[in-house]
């Protein structure tokens, strides 16, 4: 397998990663963690700041119980890699002052709490811009800081649901249904990590900084805008669920072979015509040549019933890994309906080094998906495993904001770190 | 009335004014990063070819057909590149590509995502534009990346779903492969690919150095579904697919509601929350039945729990529950599809979420909007609708500074195509 060990070249690149010298505080559950992960690896400088005692996305499942496994979450394991992390009570007088301190150092803080709860604790972004005129403040929430639904509870099933996504995902006799992960959460991270930016580069460039108010349905709505407004207004379809294959791409879905399923898109009236020839010449279909199913998939629409029996042919002829290998050497895109265990051995990953290897105490390693972009000047790289509890609160408060020992174990018994 | 944002002539402040953005692309995966560019201000350049279309220009309108192919129609057009400027060029001209440096070098960043390779091959890769433009920062993104075995496969977004594990994880355990209708691989992709030009461009400020990037839509795709994956990579065992339920909250899942295909979410998490569901619904009764005592029972007795639930459910519209839910917080969200977002959507429509825009043939039309709720910077679509080639002289005569003669002359010798 092609994974990279911690000890090869990924660590010892001294070269600085894009986002080095950046610094992001991160209050944040699990609508925020992948956007802080975003910017961790990319070498910002995130301080993960959870309540004493931790925070409650440490135990969410699944749990690391395979072979030297920990015990502990391993979401927060994956989506909490290259930060530091440090307790504090930010309903205590002193908890507040210290995060005020912190704020002072930082490009960036990221939130995920209902909208007003850091206002009514004097620490929403109109107090916090007077200390740090340039800082981002980024919030996630459910559905925004403003609106009437502002209150509402969310999850990431209720902003898939809302967002138009569950409706058009799965089959038509089943109810709507939802991605594994927590896709849409992941989706409202990547925005506020984009938006984020955007509000840093103009940060850089004027002074100011700004509040970035991003809602979990609206990023939804925006992810599954192909089937969402613009579509349904132009034409007055809605669409709905239709199984595995696409509306608008014709001949699209899954197609039995030998030993599983292969995925089929065509589009391209080039694709369709390498498609129909490999028909012909393997099944002898004549009729599968005509020139009416010839041009953009708007000409198959009427058809596609009868090319799935053209294309059902082909397929049970032969194995997944020679539909999909000879398929695409014709230009055709199939592929592999893989599991996670194909993908985890899958040669393409392996060849460019795609798993990333990291010790995980006790000479255990684990290994996590690695990079989502390959970045030829400025590395992505985990730095850290997901820190402990405070781990770094002696690190920052003693080191870096001064605070003596007898200090630190101070507020640490009154419970404000 | 559906409620929109008029965004015409709104002035104020743009967070990516200044940045200039070049694009040899298609359909969504390279395009939607410079659309949301073009929203925040940057002036993005759309090179085209009317030999080469766009599969979004090769629309041809459901409610006329007889109108043939529309390049200037599509919805998803719009959706993707309301906002830019639009070029075209015969790049299979040497002149042509000479004219396309010449509008790399005064531009911040290049997006590509023609099939592998063919940039290389017409003398458009990094290394030859890095010569015209030093600092460039330059995103490359296709299906499996720009190296390994699989390289220059052809893919669109539903083949990433189904190659990178997500349609075999998710959906209900009777279903081999669950697709969505709306190819998130592409989004997700495109959303990291933006993420990453921002910080490469956040680091070119600092050090005055540009960049290769290199995005694979299967990668960053994994890459987003940490969670099921690491439970593979961990535990050694394949995930199975759990439909909409969780592993630490119950009852969680769509109830079906009064009316054709009606739907609510619905998220309990703890305990609180049961006891006012059970509130709500008028059923005292749950929070007394032992099977549903404890998450863990019901978690143990879902089937039954469901069952129960969707008898109340089933006798309200979906906003009725979804209302109900949420006044005693409980999170739930009506399954909404495009005419709900569109039409019943209160919280969209508060904020003002969708936008009305030009468009070039259609006089005004609805877009779908960005999601980055920038208050200080809002950020605005431009016209939607372009055709090929539409902003030719502006491109090669204002921002190139192109003669008349020069521009004719290239016309004449076939490298800037006229539409």
């Amino acid at each position: 397998m092609g994974g990279q060990g911690a000890g090869d070249e990924k660590l010892t690149d001294i070269r600085p990663s894009a986002l080095q010298g950046r610094r992001v505080l991160e209050l944040a559950d699990e609508k925020g963690a992948y956007c802080g992960k975003l910017f961790a690896d990319m070498g910002a400088d995130v301080i993960k700041i959870e309540r004493p005692g931790g925070d409650a996305s440490r135990r969410s499942p699944p749990l690391w119980r395979g072979e030297g496994g920990s015990g502990e979450s391993l979401s927060f394991l994956y989506t909490n890699t290259s930060k530091r992390a440090v307790t504090l009570d930010l309903e205590k007088a002193e908890g507040r002052e210290l995060f005020v301190r912190l704020v002072e150092t930082a490009d960036v803080v990221l939130e995920t709490f209902p909208p007003g709860f850091l206002d009514e604790l004097g620490l929403g972004y109109g107090h916090l811009r007077r200390t740090n005129p340039a800082l981002v403040f980024s919030s996630i929430t459910g559905f925004g800081q403003t609106g009437p639904q502002r209150g509402f509870r969310s999850s990431d099933l209720v902003a898939g649901a809302l967002g138009g996504a569950l409706y058009v995902t799965g089959e038509a006799d089943d109810p709507p249904v939802t991605l594994a992960g927590q896709q849409y959460y992941t989706v409202a991270g990547l925005c506020a990590a984009s938006a984020t930016m955007i509000a840093l580069l103009h940060a850089s460039r004027v002074g100011r900084g700004q509040h970035v108010d991003v809602s979990a349905e609206e990023t939804t709505v925006s992810l599954s805008h192909i089937c969402g407004i613009g579509k349904w207004l132009d034409d007055g379809i809605v669409p709905r669920r239709m199984g595995t294959a696409l509306f608008a791409s014709v001949p699209s879905g899954t197609y039995t072979c030998r030993d599983g399923l292969v995925y089929l898109m065509v589009n391209r009236p080039a694709h369709w015509k390498a498609l129909a020839e490999w028909i012909h010449e393997e099944c002898g279909i004549e009729e599968v040549m005509d020139p009416m199913f010839e041009g953009p998939s708007s000409r198959r629409l009427p058809h596609r019933e009868l090319l799935d029996i053209f294309i059902r042919d082909l397929t049970a002829r032969h194995s997944v890994e020679e539909i999909y290998h000879q398929g695409q050497q014709r230009h055709i895109a199939f592929t592999p309906v893989n599991g996670l265990a194909e993908v985890a051995r899958d040669p393409q990953l392996a060849a460019r080094g795609y798993f990333v290897d990291l010790p995980h105490g006790n000479g255990v390693t684990l290994r996590f998906p690695g990079a989502p972009y390959r970045c030829g000047e400025t590395p992505w790289r985990v730095s850290r495993r997901a820190p402990a509890v405070g781990e770094h609160n002696a690190e920052i408060y003693g080191g870096e904001l001064g605070l003596s020992g007898i200090g630190l174990r101070e507020l640490e018994e009154r419970g404000i770190i | 009335m559906m409620a929109v944002r008029d965004v015409e002539g709104r002035g104020g402040e743009q967070a990516l004014a200044g940045i200039r953005v070049v694009e040899f692309s298609s359909a969504m995966a390279g395009p939607w990063i410079g659309r949301f560019m073009a929203w925040a201000g940057a002036e993005v350049v759309r090179v085209e070819s009317a030999k080469h279309p766009d599969v979004v220009r090769q629309y041809v309108p459901p409610w006329a057909p007889e109108l043939g192919t529309q390049p200037q129609l599509s919805p998803w057009f719009t959706d993707w590149n309301a906002g830019k400027r639009f070029v075209a060029l015969d790049l299979s001209r040497p002149r042509a590509i000479e004219i396309a440096r010449r509008l790399v070098g005064i531009c911040d960043l290049v997006i590509e995502n023609y099939s592998g390779g063919v940039v290389d091959r017409l003398g458009l890769g990094y290394e030859d534009l890095r010569a015209v433009k030093p600092d460039l920062i330059m995103l490359s993104t296709s299906g499996y990346g720009r190296d390994g075995p699989c390289s220059g496969y052809v893919t669109w977004g539903p083949n990433i779903e189904a190659l990178s594990g997500s349609s075999r994880a998710s959906g209900f355990p009777h279903r081999e492969c669950t697709v969505t209708q709306f190819a998130y691989p592409d989004g997700v992709s495109a959303l990291h690919g933006l993420f990453v030009v921002l910080a490469a461009l956040d680091y070119r400020t600092r050090s005055g150095r540009g960049q290769f990037i290199d995005v694979s839509q299967y990668e960053a795709t994994v890459s987003s579904m940490g969670q099921p994956m690491l439970d593979f990579l961990a535990n050694g065992e394949e995930p199975r697919p759990m439909g909409n339920r969780a592993s630490a909250a119950a009852p969680h899942g769509c109830f079906r509601c009064a009316g054709d295909d009606a739907w609510c979410a619905i998220s309990v998490g703890g305990e609180e929350e049961w006891r006012s569901l059970c509130r709500v619904a008028g059923r005292p009764d749950w929070a007394a039945d032992e099977r549903f005592a404890s998450l863990s029972e019901r978690i143990e007795n879902q089937e039954a729990l469901d069952q129960e639930l969707t008898r109340w459910t089933s006798c309200l519209t979906a906003y009725e529950v979804m209302e109900s839910l949420q006044g005693a917080g409980v999170a739930a969200g009506v399954v909404q599809n495009a005419e709900d977002l569109a039409w019943r959507d209160r919280q969209l429509a508060d904020r003002g979420f969708l936008e009305q825009i030009e468009h070039h043939k259609k006089g005004r039309v609805i877009a779908t909007g960005v999601p980055f709720g920038l208050g200080a910077t809002p950020g605005r679509s431009g016209a939607a609708g372009s055709a090929i080639g539409q902003d030719n002289h502006y491109v090669f005569g204002e921002l190139l500074g192109m003669s008349a003669a020069e521009i004719e002359e290239s016309v004449r010798a076939g490298a800037i195509e006229t539409g």
